[in-house]
């Protein structure tokens, strides 16, 4: 099943003199897990909050499946803030059966859906408890289980990993797949880049309010210039007057060059044998992190 | 689901999270006790007023007894008359509390005893029948034919007229006047903190990001007010029938017709008034950093309720002033004002409607200016915001002007 797409194009937002989105577009598939990603203030939070009708853009559309979205659409949309809260006082079962039912669910139909969640996340036995019982850990179950509880078309979900024990990282991680799998279109941010690789299909770079990179992993990759990494037997001065290569950093591992477009990387094999016994020679695979550092410096 | 089911459901959660609380049982049941003190325990004082006991001293004394007992009745005071043969006896009684007051008559004097103090009625009455058969006495020997005397000393009649009567149950509205404010006062003070404590927790809690994300940021501002009004009309309906069954017990105590007007009166004005009030406290709720600033950001409107409730002992002191009825036209007053005013009888018919449309108004426009006010604060996540930068807020939402890309 396939379910609508998230367009987002050309926001504009300021908080007075402060330019939090200055034309942020990108989309999302339903079935497509998205990574935003960014340094603080970069603009991630403004924009899932115009998703979700928190902030009022100055320009620009939030489009669901083609039309403006509106109230009734954001019923079918999930959302985790960055800044999790719930009713301290309010007890488990009752508090996600609540959120259920402002996304229109009855009260049967609410209850169920909540049941089923605090069983899937392990809280089963405790959905008497009111929320303040509960660990820190546990309070970001129930706050993950308010927001998949009305089965969304859309999650939104703000700095989802941050917090979370490496157990819940893998629970959360496994959730997202399968709403994915389901069809469900799903926006997160995260500053775990290596969470985001593995987890994305897609990522989008934003800075300063705007979109820095939008693409797959591969497509990011291939506007990142080659890294070659070669370890010689000799110094690294024989690296020093090569033609379409500069040297990015010098280790025990050898040297790490990068290599410009069109560059003949065999006669940088032959200049390393040249100056000795070549021990490894080899195209450095980027991860997200060098990728995000690199658009972000440049 | 439709949007009023929204604001219906928030209102619920509301209702059942309130009537969880230990708190709000102890509070109905306490209001509930105090109200039917409020009419038990004078009644209780009013039936204990026991006539005064006299004991007469001596022959001159016990034939003042029948102009006693006449003087008394005028006076319209309570008396009981019991006849002692000496001083001793009559200090010993009177000591032993048997008796109120003993009175020796002497041939050019006389000497009322009593324990600690006496009441100026009855010493009023005392002198006043020891004068008459002094006089009486007097006459006689004086030789004025004994058939003459009665004549003389007939009383002559006097007459009061008033020109500006009250009302017969004039104490009664008064009373009533003050409950009703006293009630009022007391709960839009009790019910406005509840929103405002409410909203702040929300946003402190930051739930309130949780529900914007799903319902508007009005509906969740009305069933807030609507819970909490519905909690608080249901407690002050348990008060009033508390209220009305301790009248029933106590079948001595008259309720004047006014009062029996001013019951659905009050409600009205409760409900109009907690709509102005929930509402400016709801968005005054909204601008806190922190739950304990709540009591600080409030205290304006705490005072203004207070200042609402003490101006009806001015409205009792003189209802006909012209200022007395302009400011109960100001709608942050007009709550507690206008039952005071309608419970003193001192209302003409047109300011009615002038003073609901009034009121209308004003809680029209209170609740666009709360909303916007609360519709921004509650996200805003910085230090503690002023109603005026909290409207300011929004302006900042006002679009961009258009500017090239940088490149």
């Amino acid at each position: 099943m396939k379910t609508g797409e998230l367009q987002i194009s050309d926001l504009h937002h300021r908080f007075g003199e402060l330019v939090a989105l200055d034309g942020v577009t990108f989309a999302v598939g339903g079935g497509e897990i998205v990574g935003l990603v960014g340094r603080n203030g970069a603009g991630k939070t403004t924009t899932m909050r115009s998703v979700m009708g928190i902030v009022h853009p100055d320009r620009g559309a939030v489009k669901w499946s083609g039309h403006d979205v509106g109230q009734a659409d954001r019923l079918k949309f999930g959302y985790m803030p960055e800044e999790r809260g719930l009713y301290p006082q309010m007890r488990l079962a009752e508090q996600i059966a609540y959120f259920a039912r402002l996304h229109g669910f009855d009260a049967a139909t609410a209850a169920g859906a909540a049941r089923t969640w605090l069983d899937r996340l392990g809280l089963g036995g405790r959905t008497a408890d009111k929320l303040v019982a509960l660990s820190h850990g546990n309070q970001q179950r129930v706050q993950l289980a308010v927001a998949l509880v009305h089965d969304p078309e859309l999650l939104v979900l703000d700095e989802p990993f941050a917090g979370l024990d490496p157990e819940a990282v893998d629970s959360l991680s496994r959730v997202l797949f399968e709403r994915a799998a389901a069809g469900t279109a799903v926006l997160f941010s995260s500053h775990q880049l290596e969470l985001v690789e593995r987890l994305c299909r897609r990522v989008v770079i934003v800075e300063s309010g705007r979109v820095l990179a939008d693409g797959t992993l591969a497509e990011l990759r291939a506007r990142f210039p080659a890294q070659l990494r070669v370890k010689v037997g000799a110094p690294p001065d024989w690296a020093r007057r090569l033609e379409g290569a500069q040297i990015a950093s010098v280790d025990d591992e050898g040297v790490l060059l990068t290599i410009d477009p069109g560059t003949d990387t065999q006669g940088i094999l032959r200049a390393a044998q040249a100056a000795g016994p070549v021990e490894h020679f080899g195209f450095e695979t980027a991860g997200l992190v060098d990728l995000y550092r690199h658009m972000v410096s440049a | 689901m439709n949007r009023k089911g929204i604001t219906r459901l928030v209102a619920e959660r509301e209702i059942t999270e309130r009537l969880q609380g230990r708190l709000i049982r102890i509070m109905t049941v306490v209001t509930a006790l105090v109200v039917a003190a409020g009419i038990l325990v004078p009644s209780l004082i009013k039936s204990s007023s026991a006539p005064t006991r006299i004991g007469l001293v001596g022959s001159s004394a016990q034939a003042l007894a029948p102009t006693l007992e006449r003087t008394a009745a005028a006076a319209k005071t309570k008396v009981t008359v019991t006849k002692i043969p000496d001083d001793e006896a009559a200090r010993a009684d009177v000591l032993a509390g048997k008796l109120d007051v003993a009175l020796i008559v002497g041939p050019s004097s006389a000497r009322v005893e009593v324990k600690k103090s006496v009441n100026p009625t009855i010493r009023a009455v005392l002198q006043s029948s020891v004068d008459s058969v002094h006089v009486r006495q007097a006459l006689a020997q004086a030789g004025l034919p004994v058939s003459k005397v009665p004549s003389a000393l007939a009383p002559v009649a006097v007459t009061t007229v008033a020109l500006k009567p009250p009302p017969p149950d004039q104490t009664a509205r008064s009373v009533a006047a003050i409950a009703a404010a006293l009630l009022m006062y007391v709960s839009l003070a009790l019910y406005g903190t509840a929103v405002a404590t409410g909203v702040a927790q929300e946003k402190t809690s930051r739930t309130a990001e949780v529900l914007l994300g799903a319902i508007r940021p009005s509906e969740l501002l009305s069933g807030k007010v609507i819970g909490i009004g519905l909690t608080g009309l249901g407690q002050l309906t348990i008060a009033a029938a508390a209220g009305l069954i301790a009248n029933a017990l106590v079948h001595s105590t008259k309720i004047p017709g006014s009062v029996w007007v001013l019951i659905p009166t009050f409600l009205i004005c409760f409900l109009a008034g907690f709509t102005l009030y929930a509402f400016a406290y709801a968005a005054t709720g909204a601008l806190v950093a922190r739950q304990e600033e709540v009591q600080f950001v409030t205290m304006p409107i705490g005072l203004l309720l207070l200042v609402s409730y003490l101006l009806v002992y001015a409205v009792i002191g003189s209802p006909d002033a012209t200022w007395v009825k302009v400011v109960s036209f100001f709608p942050p007053l007009t709550a507690s004002l206008m039952p005071a005013r309608i419970a003193l009888g001192h209302v003409a018919p047109w300011e009615l409607p002038l003073a609901a449309l009034i009121m209308a108004l004003s809680i029209w426009g209170m609740i666009r200016l709360a909303s916007r006010v609360y519709a921004n604060a509650l996200i805003y996540s910085g230090a503690r915001l002023s109603w005026k930068a909290a409207m300011q807020l929004s302006e900042a939402r006002e679009p961009a002007p258009i500017r090239p890309y940088p490149s």
